[in-house]
Protein backbone atom coordinates (compact mmCIF):
# COMPACT_ATOMS: atom_id res chain seq x y z
CA UNK A 1 0.00 0.00 0.00
CA UNK A 2 1.31 3.44 -0.93
CA UNK A 3 0.19 6.93 -0.13
CA UNK A 4 -0.68 9.42 -2.90
CA UNK A 5 -1.32 13.15 -2.63
CA UNK A 6 -3.18 14.50 -5.69
CA UNK A 7 -2.88 18.25 -6.23
CA UNK A 8 -5.36 20.02 -8.51
CA UNK A 9 -6.36 23.59 -9.38
CA UNK A 10 -10.06 24.51 -9.07
CA UNK A 11 -10.71 23.85 -12.77
CA UNK A 12 -13.34 21.25 -13.65
CA UNK A 13 -11.61 19.80 -16.69
CA UNK A 14 -8.46 19.08 -14.67
CA UNK A 15 -10.35 16.90 -12.23
CA UNK A 16 -11.90 14.80 -14.99
CA UNK A 17 -9.04 12.39 -15.88
CA UNK A 18 -7.80 12.09 -12.28
CA UNK A 19 -11.08 10.91 -10.75
CA UNK A 20 -11.04 7.43 -12.32
CA UNK A 21 -7.30 7.17 -11.56
CA UNK A 22 -7.92 8.00 -7.89
CA UNK A 23 -10.82 5.53 -7.76
CA UNK A 24 -8.58 2.71 -9.02
CA UNK A 25 -5.75 3.63 -6.66
CA UNK A 26 -8.19 3.43 -3.74
CA UNK A 27 -9.67 0.17 -5.03
CA UNK A 28 -6.17 -1.35 -5.02
CA UNK A 29 -5.74 -0.43 -1.37
CA UNK A 30 -3.74 2.76 -1.72
CA UNK A 31 -4.34 5.82 0.40
CA UNK A 32 -5.42 8.86 -1.64
CA UNK A 33 -5.69 12.45 -0.42
CA UNK A 34 -6.79 15.33 -2.64
CA UNK A 35 -5.19 18.74 -2.13
CA UNK A 36 -6.58 21.97 -3.53
CA UNK A 37 -9.43 24.35 -2.91
CA UNK A 38 -11.27 22.47 -0.15
CA UNK A 39 -14.93 23.48 -0.53
CA UNK A 40 -14.69 23.24 -4.34
CA UNK A 41 -13.19 19.75 -4.15
CA UNK A 42 -15.66 18.47 -1.53
CA UNK A 43 -18.61 19.66 -3.61
CA UNK A 44 -17.38 17.63 -6.59
CA UNK A 45 -15.81 14.58 -4.95
CA UNK A 46 -18.46 13.98 -2.29
CA UNK A 47 -18.19 13.15 1.40
CA UNK A 48 -16.11 9.96 1.01
CA UNK A 49 -13.06 11.67 -0.51
CA UNK A 50 -10.27 12.76 1.81
CA UNK A 51 -9.57 16.42 1.04
CA UNK A 52 -6.78 18.65 2.34
CA UNK A 53 -7.69 22.30 1.87
CA UNK A 54 -4.55 24.20 0.95
CA UNK A 55 -5.99 27.31 -0.64
CA UNK A 56 -6.54 30.11 1.89
CA UNK A 57 -10.09 31.43 2.07
CA UNK A 58 -8.65 34.85 1.26
CA UNK A 59 -7.50 33.65 -2.18
CA UNK A 60 -9.69 35.05 -4.93
CA UNK A 61 -9.15 35.44 -8.62
CA UNK A 62 -10.89 37.63 -11.11
CA UNK A 63 -12.91 35.80 -13.70
CA UNK A 64 -11.46 35.95 -17.16
CA UNK A 65 -13.45 38.45 -19.18
CA UNK A 66 -15.82 36.45 -21.37
CA UNK A 67 -14.43 37.99 -24.54
CA UNK A 68 -10.82 37.24 -23.68
CA UNK A 69 -9.18 35.07 -26.32
CA UNK A 70 -5.82 34.27 -27.75
CA UNK A 71 -2.61 35.48 -26.14
CA UNK A 72 -4.40 37.92 -23.85
CA UNK A 73 -6.33 34.99 -22.35
CA UNK A 74 -3.15 32.96 -21.93
CA UNK A 75 -1.43 35.84 -20.21
CA UNK A 76 -4.33 36.26 -17.80
CA UNK A 77 -4.38 32.52 -17.07
CA UNK A 78 -0.70 32.39 -16.15
CA UNK A 79 -0.06 35.78 -14.53
CA UNK A 80 -3.39 36.36 -12.83
CA UNK A 81 -4.42 32.82 -11.98
CA UNK A 82 -1.80 30.05 -12.08
CA UNK A 83 1.06 32.00 -10.51
CA UNK A 84 -0.98 33.46 -7.61
CA UNK A 85 -2.57 30.03 -7.13
CA UNK A 86 0.84 28.33 -6.87
CA UNK A 87 2.03 30.90 -4.35
CA UNK A 88 -1.15 30.60 -2.31
CA UNK A 89 -1.13 26.79 -2.27
CA UNK A 90 2.50 26.24 -1.34
CA UNK A 91 2.34 26.69 2.47
CA UNK A 92 -0.76 24.51 2.75
CA UNK A 93 0.84 21.83 0.57
CA UNK A 94 3.94 21.71 2.75
CA UNK A 95 1.62 21.10 5.71
CA UNK A 96 -0.27 18.43 3.73
CA UNK A 97 2.97 16.57 3.03
CA UNK A 98 3.98 16.65 6.70
CA UNK A 99 0.55 15.45 7.76
CA UNK A 100 -0.23 12.80 5.15
CA UNK A 101 3.36 11.60 4.41
CA UNK A 102 2.72 10.71 0.74
CA UNK A 103 5.04 8.39 -1.16
CA UNK A 104 4.17 10.17 -4.41
CA UNK A 105 2.72 13.58 -5.22
CA UNK A 106 0.54 13.72 -8.34
CA UNK A 107 0.41 17.32 -9.53
CA UNK A 108 -1.92 18.50 -12.24
CA UNK A 109 0.06 20.29 -14.93
CA UNK A 110 -1.38 23.63 -13.82
CA UNK A 111 -1.04 23.01 -10.06
CA UNK A 112 2.60 24.08 -10.01
CA UNK A 113 2.81 24.22 -6.21
CA UNK A 114 2.53 20.42 -6.16
CA UNK A 115 5.80 20.07 -8.04
CA UNK A 116 7.62 22.58 -5.82
CA UNK A 117 6.35 21.12 -2.54
CA UNK A 118 7.24 17.57 -3.62
CA UNK A 119 10.72 18.54 -4.79
CA UNK A 120 11.38 20.41 -1.54
CA UNK A 121 10.43 17.32 0.43
CA UNK A 122 12.54 15.07 -1.80
CA UNK A 123 9.47 13.15 -2.96
CA UNK A 124 8.85 11.70 -6.40
CA UNK A 125 6.14 13.57 -8.24
CA UNK A 126 4.10 12.85 -11.31
CA UNK A 127 2.56 15.35 -13.70
CA UNK A 128 -1.05 14.81 -14.69
CA UNK A 129 -1.22 16.36 -18.14
CA UNK A 130 -4.86 17.32 -18.44
CA UNK A 131 -4.03 18.44 -21.96
CA UNK A 132 -1.22 17.36 -24.26
CA UNK A 133 -0.55 20.86 -25.63
CA UNK A 134 2.44 21.65 -23.45
CA UNK A 135 4.16 18.27 -23.79
CA UNK A 136 5.56 19.15 -27.18
CA UNK A 137 6.70 22.68 -26.21
CA UNK A 138 4.74 24.47 -28.90
CA UNK A 139 5.42 28.00 -27.73
CA UNK A 140 7.27 30.40 -30.02
CA UNK A 141 10.39 32.03 -28.48
CA UNK A 142 8.68 35.16 -27.14
CA UNK A 143 6.08 33.06 -25.32
CA UNK A 144 8.63 30.59 -24.07
CA UNK A 145 10.81 33.36 -22.60
CA UNK A 146 7.83 35.00 -20.96
CA UNK A 147 6.69 31.73 -19.37
CA UNK A 148 10.21 30.89 -18.16
CA UNK A 149 10.35 34.32 -16.54
CA UNK A 150 7.01 33.74 -14.83
CA UNK A 151 8.13 30.35 -13.49
CA UNK A 152 11.48 31.74 -12.35
CA UNK A 153 9.57 34.18 -10.15
CA UNK A 154 8.34 31.31 -7.96
CA UNK A 155 10.94 28.69 -8.74
CA UNK A 156 13.94 30.17 -7.00
CA UNK A 157 15.56 28.57 -5.06
CA UNK A 158 13.53 25.38 -5.30
CA UNK A 159 15.02 22.56 -7.35
CA UNK A 160 12.40 22.18 -10.05
CA UNK A 161 13.36 22.64 -13.68
CA UNK A 162 9.79 22.96 -14.92
CA UNK A 163 6.74 22.37 -12.68
CA UNK A 164 4.70 21.45 -15.77
CA UNK A 165 6.90 18.49 -16.69
CA UNK A 166 7.98 15.95 -14.09
CA UNK A 167 11.26 14.17 -14.88
CA UNK A 168 9.84 11.12 -13.05
CA UNK A 169 6.48 10.53 -14.72
CA UNK A 170 4.10 12.48 -16.93
CA UNK A 171 0.67 10.93 -17.45
CA UNK A 172 -0.63 11.95 -20.88
CA UNK A 173 -4.32 11.09 -21.28
CA UNK A 174 -4.01 10.73 -25.04
CA UNK A 175 -1.77 8.89 -27.51
CA UNK A 176 0.56 9.84 -30.39
CA UNK A 177 -2.14 8.74 -32.88
CA UNK A 178 -3.79 12.05 -31.96
CA UNK A 179 -0.89 14.24 -30.85
CA UNK A 180 1.44 13.37 -33.69
CA UNK A 181 4.91 11.87 -33.31
CA UNK A 182 5.94 11.60 -29.65
CA UNK A 183 9.59 12.12 -30.46
CA UNK A 184 9.61 15.73 -29.22
CA UNK A 185 7.96 14.89 -25.90
CA UNK A 186 9.93 14.46 -22.65
CA UNK A 187 11.21 10.93 -21.99
CA UNK A 188 9.08 10.67 -18.85
CA UNK A 189 5.77 10.86 -20.77
CA UNK A 190 3.57 7.77 -20.60
CA UNK A 191 0.76 7.76 -23.14
CA UNK A 192 -2.01 6.13 -21.10
CA UNK A 193 -4.89 7.35 -23.28
CA UNK A 194 -8.16 8.84 -22.04
CA UNK A 195 -9.61 7.75 -18.71
CA UNK A 196 -13.40 7.78 -19.19
CA UNK A 197 -15.66 8.32 -16.22
CA UNK A 198 -16.71 5.14 -14.50
CA UNK A 199 -20.39 6.10 -14.69
CA UNK A 200 -21.24 7.36 -18.19
CA UNK A 201 -24.83 8.12 -17.20
CA UNK A 202 -27.88 7.41 -19.33
CA UNK A 203 -29.54 9.43 -22.05
CA UNK A 204 -32.83 8.96 -23.85
CA UNK A 205 -33.17 10.86 -27.14
CA UNK A 206 -36.21 13.15 -27.24
CA UNK A 207 -37.11 11.97 -30.77
CA UNK A 208 -38.96 8.73 -31.61
CA UNK A 209 -37.21 8.25 -34.99
CA UNK A 210 -33.48 7.82 -35.40
CA UNK A 211 -31.44 10.20 -37.56
CA UNK A 212 -27.71 11.05 -37.60
CA UNK A 213 -26.99 12.92 -34.37
CA UNK A 214 -24.73 15.95 -33.94
CA UNK A 215 -23.56 16.98 -30.46
CA UNK A 216 -22.67 20.65 -29.98
CA UNK A 217 -20.81 21.58 -26.80
CA UNK A 218 -18.37 24.25 -25.67
CA UNK A 219 -17.43 22.41 -22.49
CA UNK A 220 -17.54 23.65 -18.95
CA UNK A 221 -16.35 27.19 -19.67
CA UNK A 222 -17.18 29.71 -22.33
CA UNK A 223 -20.86 30.30 -21.51
CA UNK A 224 -21.13 33.88 -22.69
CA UNK A 225 -18.20 33.75 -25.10
CA UNK A 226 -20.00 31.04 -27.01
CA UNK A 227 -23.40 32.70 -27.53
CA UNK A 228 -22.79 33.86 -31.08
CA UNK A 229 -21.15 30.58 -32.09
CA UNK A 230 -23.90 28.40 -30.54
CA UNK A 231 -26.61 30.41 -32.30
CA UNK A 232 -24.74 29.99 -35.59
CA UNK A 233 -24.61 26.22 -34.93
CA UNK A 234 -28.36 26.21 -34.26
CA UNK A 235 -29.00 28.08 -37.52
CA UNK A 236 -26.82 25.67 -39.51
CA UNK A 237 -28.43 22.58 -38.00
CA UNK A 238 -31.97 23.98 -38.28
CA UNK A 239 -31.36 24.12 -42.03
CA UNK A 240 -30.54 20.37 -42.01
CA UNK A 241 -33.77 18.66 -40.85
CA UNK A 242 -32.33 15.28 -41.92
CA UNK A 243 -30.10 15.54 -38.82
CA UNK A 244 -30.81 15.54 -35.11
CA UNK A 245 -28.76 17.81 -32.88
CA UNK A 246 -28.18 18.22 -29.16
CA UNK A 247 -26.88 21.68 -28.24
CA UNK A 248 -25.44 22.02 -24.75
CA UNK A 249 -26.39 25.55 -23.69
CA UNK A 250 -25.70 26.15 -19.98
CA UNK A 251 -26.21 29.90 -20.38
CA UNK A 252 -29.60 29.66 -22.11
CA UNK A 253 -28.41 31.78 -25.01
CA UNK A 254 -29.61 29.80 -28.03
CA UNK A 255 -33.35 30.59 -28.07
CA UNK A 256 -36.18 28.68 -29.80
CA UNK A 257 -35.21 25.93 -32.28
CA UNK A 258 -37.11 23.59 -34.62
CA UNK A 259 -37.96 20.07 -33.44
CA UNK A 260 -34.81 18.43 -34.84
CA UNK A 261 -32.68 20.42 -32.35
CA UNK A 262 -32.71 19.66 -28.63
CA UNK A 263 -31.29 22.51 -26.53
CA UNK A 264 -30.35 21.60 -22.97
CA UNK A 265 -28.22 23.11 -20.18
CA UNK A 266 -26.42 19.81 -19.52
CA UNK A 267 -26.13 16.28 -20.90
CA UNK A 268 -24.43 13.09 -19.71
CA UNK A 269 -21.82 13.61 -22.42
CA UNK A 270 -20.47 10.07 -22.62
CA UNK A 271 -23.98 8.64 -22.99
CA UNK A 272 -24.79 11.09 -25.81
CA UNK A 273 -21.45 10.34 -27.48
CA UNK A 274 -22.47 6.68 -27.76
CA UNK A 275 -25.26 7.79 -30.11
CA UNK A 276 -23.69 10.81 -31.82
CA UNK A 277 -22.11 10.66 -35.27
CA UNK A 278 -20.33 13.99 -35.13
CA UNK A 279 -19.25 16.48 -32.45
CA UNK A 280 -18.94 20.26 -32.82
CA UNK A 281 -16.84 21.69 -29.99
CA UNK A 282 -14.19 24.17 -28.81
CA UNK A 283 -11.35 21.60 -28.94
CA UNK A 284 -11.15 21.26 -25.17
CA UNK A 285 -8.89 18.29 -24.48
CA UNK A 286 -11.46 16.30 -22.50
CA UNK A 287 -14.25 16.76 -25.04
CA UNK A 288 -11.96 15.89 -27.94
CA UNK A 289 -10.53 12.76 -26.35
CA UNK A 290 -13.95 11.60 -25.11
CA UNK A 291 -15.36 12.06 -28.62
CA UNK A 292 -12.49 10.14 -30.20
CA UNK A 293 -12.76 7.47 -27.48
CA UNK A 294 -16.15 6.81 -29.14
CA UNK A 295 -14.64 7.20 -32.62
CA UNK A 296 -16.58 10.38 -33.44
CA UNK A 297 -15.13 12.86 -35.94
CA UNK A 298 -15.14 16.52 -34.95
CA UNK A 299 -15.70 20.07 -36.07
CA UNK A 300 -13.37 22.08 -33.85
CA UNK A 301 -13.53 25.84 -33.25
CA UNK A 302 -10.85 26.57 -30.64
CA UNK A 303 -11.34 29.61 -28.41
CA UNK A 304 -8.04 29.93 -26.49
CA UNK A 305 -5.12 28.36 -24.66
CA UNK A 306 -4.32 24.74 -25.49
CA UNK A 307 -7.46 24.44 -27.62
CA UNK A 308 -5.58 25.92 -30.58
CA UNK A 309 -3.02 23.12 -30.38
CA UNK A 310 -5.54 20.35 -29.73
CA UNK A 311 -7.57 21.57 -32.75
CA UNK A 312 -4.40 21.35 -34.84
CA UNK A 313 -3.90 17.77 -33.67
CA UNK A 314 -7.45 16.81 -34.71
CA UNK A 315 -6.92 18.24 -38.19
CA UNK A 316 -3.45 16.71 -38.63
CA UNK A 317 -4.80 13.32 -37.57
CA UNK A 318 -7.51 13.63 -40.22
CA UNK A 319 -10.29 13.30 -37.65
CA UNK A 320 -11.96 16.64 -38.15
CA UNK A 321 -12.38 20.07 -39.67
CA UNK A 322 -11.25 23.30 -38.03
CA UNK A 323 -13.20 26.56 -37.96
CA UNK A 324 -12.36 30.03 -36.75
CA UNK A 325 -14.39 30.48 -33.57
CA UNK A 326 -14.51 34.25 -33.80
CA UNK A 327 -15.56 34.44 -37.45
CA UNK A 328 -17.45 31.23 -38.25
CA UNK A 329 -20.99 31.77 -39.50
CA UNK A 330 -23.82 29.26 -39.97
CA UNK A 331 -22.60 28.82 -43.55
CA UNK A 332 -19.10 27.79 -42.40
CA UNK A 333 -20.47 25.46 -39.73
CA UNK A 334 -22.97 23.86 -42.09
CA UNK A 335 -20.30 23.33 -44.75
CA UNK A 336 -18.00 21.68 -42.18
CA UNK A 337 -20.81 19.33 -41.08
CA UNK A 338 -21.55 18.44 -44.71
CA UNK A 339 -17.85 17.84 -45.43
CA UNK A 340 -17.52 15.34 -42.60
CA UNK A 341 -20.79 13.58 -43.48
CA UNK A 342 -19.81 13.26 -47.14
CA UNK A 343 -16.22 12.06 -46.65
CA UNK A 344 -15.87 8.80 -44.70
CA UNK A 345 -12.15 9.49 -44.27
CA UNK A 346 -12.88 11.59 -41.18
CA UNK A 347 -14.81 8.80 -39.46
CA UNK A 348 -12.12 6.30 -40.44
CA UNK A 349 -9.38 8.47 -38.90
CA UNK A 350 -11.48 8.88 -35.75
CA UNK A 351 -11.96 5.11 -35.60
CA UNK A 352 -8.18 4.57 -35.86
CA UNK A 353 -7.63 6.89 -32.89
CA UNK A 354 -10.41 5.13 -31.00
CA UNK A 355 -8.60 1.81 -31.44
CA UNK A 356 -5.32 3.31 -30.15
CA UNK A 357 -7.08 4.94 -27.20
CA UNK A 358 -8.76 1.70 -26.14
CA UNK A 359 -5.44 -0.16 -26.37
CA UNK A 360 -3.55 2.43 -24.27
CA UNK A 361 -4.92 1.26 -20.93
CA UNK A 362 -6.41 4.46 -19.51
CA UNK A 363 -6.72 4.78 -15.74
CA UNK A 364 -5.44 1.23 -15.13
CA UNK A 365 -2.26 1.97 -17.04
CA UNK A 366 -1.85 5.25 -15.13
CA UNK A 367 -2.13 3.34 -11.85
CA UNK A 368 0.54 0.86 -13.01
CA UNK A 369 2.98 3.72 -13.63
CA UNK A 370 2.11 5.47 -10.34
CA UNK A 371 2.64 2.26 -8.37
CA UNK A 372 5.97 1.76 -10.10
CA UNK A 373 7.00 5.32 -9.17
CA UNK A 374 5.99 4.72 -5.54
CA UNK A 375 8.22 1.62 -5.44
CA UNK A 376 11.21 3.28 -7.07
CA UNK A 377 14.13 3.96 -4.77
CA UNK A 378 16.32 5.93 -7.11
CA UNK A 379 14.88 9.03 -8.71
CA UNK A 380 15.94 10.68 -11.90
CA UNK A 381 17.41 13.94 -10.59
CA UNK A 382 15.92 17.26 -11.51
CA UNK A 383 17.73 18.90 -14.38
CA UNK A 384 17.78 22.35 -12.88
CA UNK A 385 18.56 25.39 -14.92
CA UNK B 1 6.32 53.25 -51.03
CA UNK B 2 3.98 55.07 -48.68
CA UNK B 3 2.61 53.69 -45.42
CA UNK B 4 -0.89 54.00 -46.93
CA UNK B 5 0.03 51.71 -49.82
CA UNK B 6 1.69 49.21 -47.52
CA UNK B 7 -1.32 49.36 -45.22
CA UNK B 8 -3.70 48.57 -48.06
CA UNK B 9 -1.54 45.68 -49.23
CA UNK B 10 -1.26 44.27 -45.69
CA UNK B 11 -5.06 44.49 -45.50
CA UNK B 12 -5.30 42.35 -48.65
CA UNK B 13 -2.83 39.83 -47.24
CA UNK B 14 -4.78 39.65 -43.94
CA UNK B 15 -7.93 38.80 -45.91
CA UNK B 16 -5.90 36.14 -47.70
CA UNK B 17 -4.81 34.66 -44.34
CA UNK B 18 -8.44 34.67 -43.16
CA UNK B 19 -9.30 32.78 -46.34
CA UNK B 20 -13.04 32.22 -46.65
CA UNK B 21 -13.91 34.19 -43.53
CA UNK B 22 -15.55 37.45 -44.47
CA UNK B 23 -14.71 40.28 -42.11
CA UNK B 24 -17.86 41.93 -43.43
CA UNK B 25 -17.93 45.67 -43.20
CA UNK B 26 -15.08 45.75 -40.68
CA UNK B 27 -12.37 47.95 -42.20
CA UNK B 28 -8.72 47.13 -41.59
CA UNK B 29 -7.12 50.30 -40.25
CA UNK B 30 -3.82 51.07 -38.51
CA UNK B 31 -5.73 50.71 -35.22
CA UNK B 32 -7.01 47.21 -35.96
CA UNK B 33 -5.68 44.78 -33.34
CA UNK B 34 -4.54 41.36 -34.54
CA UNK B 35 -5.56 39.70 -31.28
CA UNK B 36 -8.73 41.51 -30.22
CA UNK B 37 -10.21 42.58 -33.58
CA UNK B 38 -9.06 39.94 -36.04
CA UNK B 39 -8.83 37.01 -33.55
CA UNK B 40 -5.53 36.11 -35.17
CA UNK B 41 -3.93 32.93 -33.91
CA UNK B 42 -0.16 32.70 -33.50
CA UNK B 43 0.12 30.58 -36.66
CA UNK B 44 -1.71 33.31 -38.59
CA UNK B 45 1.05 35.81 -37.83
CA UNK B 46 3.59 33.28 -39.11
CA UNK B 47 1.60 32.85 -42.32
CA UNK B 48 1.20 36.62 -42.71
CA UNK B 49 4.96 37.00 -42.21
CA UNK B 50 5.64 34.51 -45.00
CA UNK B 51 3.26 36.37 -47.33
CA UNK B 52 4.94 39.69 -46.51
CA UNK B 53 8.38 38.27 -47.26
CA UNK B 54 7.09 36.91 -50.58
CA UNK B 55 5.63 40.31 -51.43
CA UNK B 56 8.44 42.60 -50.28
CA UNK B 57 11.54 40.41 -50.27
CA UNK B 58 13.80 38.79 -47.66
CA UNK B 59 14.42 42.15 -45.92
CA UNK B 60 11.01 41.70 -44.29
CA UNK B 61 11.48 39.37 -41.32
CA UNK B 62 8.28 39.36 -39.26
CA UNK B 63 9.52 36.57 -36.98
CA UNK B 64 12.60 38.67 -36.19
CA UNK B 65 10.42 41.73 -35.67
CA UNK B 66 8.18 39.82 -33.24
CA UNK B 67 11.13 38.32 -31.36
CA UNK B 68 12.12 41.81 -30.16
CA UNK B 69 8.66 42.32 -28.62
CA UNK B 70 7.42 41.33 -25.20
CA UNK B 71 4.24 39.32 -24.77
CA UNK B 72 2.13 42.40 -23.86
CA UNK B 73 3.44 44.12 -26.98
CA UNK B 74 2.53 41.14 -29.14
CA UNK B 75 -0.95 40.98 -27.56
CA UNK B 76 -1.60 44.63 -28.40
CA UNK B 77 0.05 44.50 -31.83
CA UNK B 78 -1.87 46.56 -34.37
CA UNK B 79 -1.88 46.53 -38.15
CA UNK B 80 -0.28 49.99 -38.09
CA UNK B 81 2.73 48.62 -36.12
CA UNK B 82 3.39 46.03 -38.80
CA UNK B 83 2.84 48.54 -41.62
CA UNK B 84 5.31 50.87 -39.91
CA UNK B 85 7.90 48.11 -39.65
CA UNK B 86 7.52 47.15 -43.32
CA UNK B 87 7.70 50.78 -44.47
CA UNK B 88 10.84 51.43 -42.41
CA UNK B 89 12.53 48.29 -43.73
CA UNK B 90 11.70 49.21 -47.32
CA UNK B 91 13.18 52.70 -46.83
CA UNK B 92 16.43 51.24 -45.54
CA UNK B 93 16.66 48.59 -48.23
Amino acid sequence: MSRFLIVVPPLTGHLTPLRPVAARLAARGHHVVWAGMGPWLRERLGPTAEVHDCVPASFTVGEREPGLRGLAALRFLVEDFLLPLATAMLPGLRAAIVRHRPDVVVADQQAWAGAYAAAEAGLPWATSASTSAELLDPYPPALHDWLSGCLAAIAHPRPVADPRLSPHLILAFTTPELTGPAIAAPASVRWVGPAPQDDPGAWTPPWPARRPLVLVTLGTQSTETGARFLRACAEALAARPELHAVIVDPGGVVGPCPENIHVTPWVPQQAVLKRAGLVICHAGHNTVTESLWHGRPLVVAPIRDDQMIVAGQVVSAGAGVRLRFAHATAAHIGAAVDTIHSDPGYAHAAARIRTAFHAAGGADEAVTHLESLARSTTLIPEATR
Amino acid sequence: MTTETVLAEIGDLIREVLDGYDLGAVPITPDTSFDADLAFESIDLVVLGTLLTERYGPGIDVAGFLSTRTLPEIITLRVGDLAGYVTARLEHA
